[in-house]
């Protein structure tokens, strides 16, 4: 294979990953509205409230952690240069500014791609590798249906609930540095944060949460669907998921600023 | 049972006067550049147990995969109950696997669920029964197969054996017109397999099903098979009755019957690798 076919055969392979992913969105999709505690025997909606549970609850104490220790590294950080220009209360703006639109959903994404996204992908891929897909299919269930629409609809009621708590856990944290180095209260600080957020802020990174729920549940289904090679296959395909879930969320979060940024200013 | 099935609104398929249940027709599959099924024609009638032989390797599992609608083919036709499983739409196709129940050779019981519910499973999701009703059903349909009180039981607490059987029972919930076995007595002990083998000929005789299945164990395949198919290499080599079979003058067919290893490449000079003497 010459390099330019190589890099034709690359391309066209993540150009029909892209397709693939689309088509389980868009076949997905239709199973959304029977996830609901009124639909058949629940099984689905016991299903969605394990998942919740999971990717949710499980998933907090170590977000709040990350995301508070992040908002205190971009104050300190940035305190450190804006001290020289007397702007110290900047820094508040800042980490409120940047955490809610960028950080809070993108610390969530990466924390529950490393917690949820891998444990999504090793399950299906398991499921796939002890033909308990295929048995799903023999018994005339659809398996986008059974296994795919349950956890989609607990991504996406759990990722904004989490991108919240991340930002508040950051700004929090920017609370403790602004105390003892503007000897603000926390409450002077709060009020503060409040003034200079704007929707548009809030809204963008809850859209951003919703998206980038959507694309790690997705990958991680799509790549457990597709191992090859029995229970080692199951390894490769959790790490593809991992991966491929960061890659497509950070040029995910790149769209959905520039859209912001030249729709919403 | 038959009324139960039809409670969610399904049609159920049929094929014409006079046409076999299942009929393939110059099937082809291939992966990647590997064709593993060469032009495979094939009948299978209503009520007869056709068991599928070969060599490991010849296509056994994809052909039964593609009976059970599971893939689609690179060509060819493979139409059951007369339905065009390649021209089906999603819905016909939901109705052809309704009239089927599948033993997997892993048996594919689901291990987040007790035995219980993996049984109640197709009873929930195809009919309107009441959930007392599914209960008494399940223990039914285990019963069947020979398991009493496993119930509240996960499928990692029973033995390969029992594990079957639920997946047996499983298969059996919605009283399927054609029921599918991959390798049913893989990896058990020959009185387990013989069980296996007993339970196969009880449903048979009680149900009158279509039962296909594929193995390797010569001593189950004649005992429960009213049609044998031997395939090699992705083609059939031969179709027909036990005795058929067995008096077949095709040399693979005989080489396969009575165990007789293909001959040794000329250099390697036995088939014990490595071990210095």
């Amino acid at each position: 294979m010459t390099f330019l076919e190589s890099v034709g055969y690359r391309a066209i392979r993540r150009v029909e990953y892209v397709g693939a992913l689309c088509i389980q969105f868009w076949q997905g999709s239709r199973f959304v509205l029977r996830v609901n505690p009124f639909a058949g025997r629940r099984l689905r909606w016991r299903r969605l409230t394990q998942q919740m549970a999971e990717i949710g609850v499980r998933s907090l104490p170590v977000l709040c952690l990350v995301a508070g220790a992040t908002g205190m590294i971009m104050a300190l950080q940035s305190g450190a240069e804006l001290r020289k220009f007397g702007a110290m209360e900047a820094v508040i703006n800042l980490v409120g500014t940047s955490m809610t639109r960028e950080l809070g959903p993108l610390i969530a994404a990466i924390v529950v791609i490393g917690r949820s996204g891998s444990a999504i992908s090793a399950e299906v891929a398991t499921m796939v590798v002890t033909e308990e897909v295929d048995a799903l299919k023999a018994m005339a269930l659809d398996p986008l249906d059974f296994l795919v629409a349950p956890k989609y609809v607990a991504m996406v009621v759990v990722m904004p609930c989490l991108t919240i708590a991340a930002v508040f856990s950051g700004i929090l944290a920017g609370g403790v540095f602004a105390y003892f180095t503007l000897g603000m209260t926390l409450v002077m600080y709060l009020r503060r944060t409040a003034e200079i957020l704007l929707m548009r802020d809030v809204v963008s990174g809850l859209v951003k949460a919703l998206v980038f729920g959507s694309i790690i549940v997705h990958v991680g289904c799509l790549e457990g669907f597709r191992v090859s090679g029995g229970p080692e296959g199951v390894g490769k395909s959790t790490t593809g998921a991992v991966v491929k879930s960061i890659f497509l969320v950070i040029v995910a979060d790149l769209i959905c600023t520039a859209f912001f940024y030249f729709f919403w200013r | 049972m038959r009324t139960l099935r039809a409670a969610k609104g399904w049609v159920r398929p049929r094929e014409a006067e006079g046409e076999p249940l299942i009929r393939v027709r110059g099937l082809r599959v291939s992966y990647g550049s590997r064709e593993v099924l060469r032009g495979v024609d094939l009948d299978v009638r209503r009520g007869e147990t056709l068991v599928i032989l070969g060599p490991s390797g010849c296509g056994k599992t994809t052909l039964l995969r593609q009976l059970e609608a599971l893939d689609r083919p690179s060509a060819g036709s493979v139409s059951i109950a007369g339905v065009d499983i390649l021209r089906a739409s999603r819905r016909q196709l939901e109705g052809v696997r309704r009239l089927m129940g599948v033993s997997f050779q892993s048996a594919a019981m689901f291990n987040s669920m007790t035995v219980g519910d993996n049984v109640a499973l197709p009873l929930r999701e195809h009919t309107d029964l009441a959930e007392s009703t599914i209960q008494v059903l399940l223990r039914m349909k285990l019963q069947q197969v020979g398991l009493i009180g496993v119930e509240d039981l996960y499928p990692s607490q029973l033995s390969g054996g029992m594990r079957k059987r639920a997946s047996l029972a499983r298969a059996l919930a919605l009283d399927p017109e054609i029921l599918f076995f991959d390798e049913p007595s893989a990896g058990l002990d020959p009185i387990i397999a013989a069980g296996i083998d007993q339970l196969i000929l009880s449903l048979k005789e009680a149900f009158h099903m279509t039962i296909i299945v594929v193995t390797h164990e010569m001593h189950s395949a004649f005992l429960i098979a009213d049609r044998m198919c031997m395939l090699d290499e992705g083609r059939i080599l031969a179709v027909g009755a036990a005795e058929v079979i067995r008096s077949h003058p095709h040399p693979r067919v005989q080489q396969f019957l009575n165990r007789v290893p293909d001959p040794v490449d000329e250099g390697s000079s036995s088939y014990i690798v490595g071990g210095r003497q």
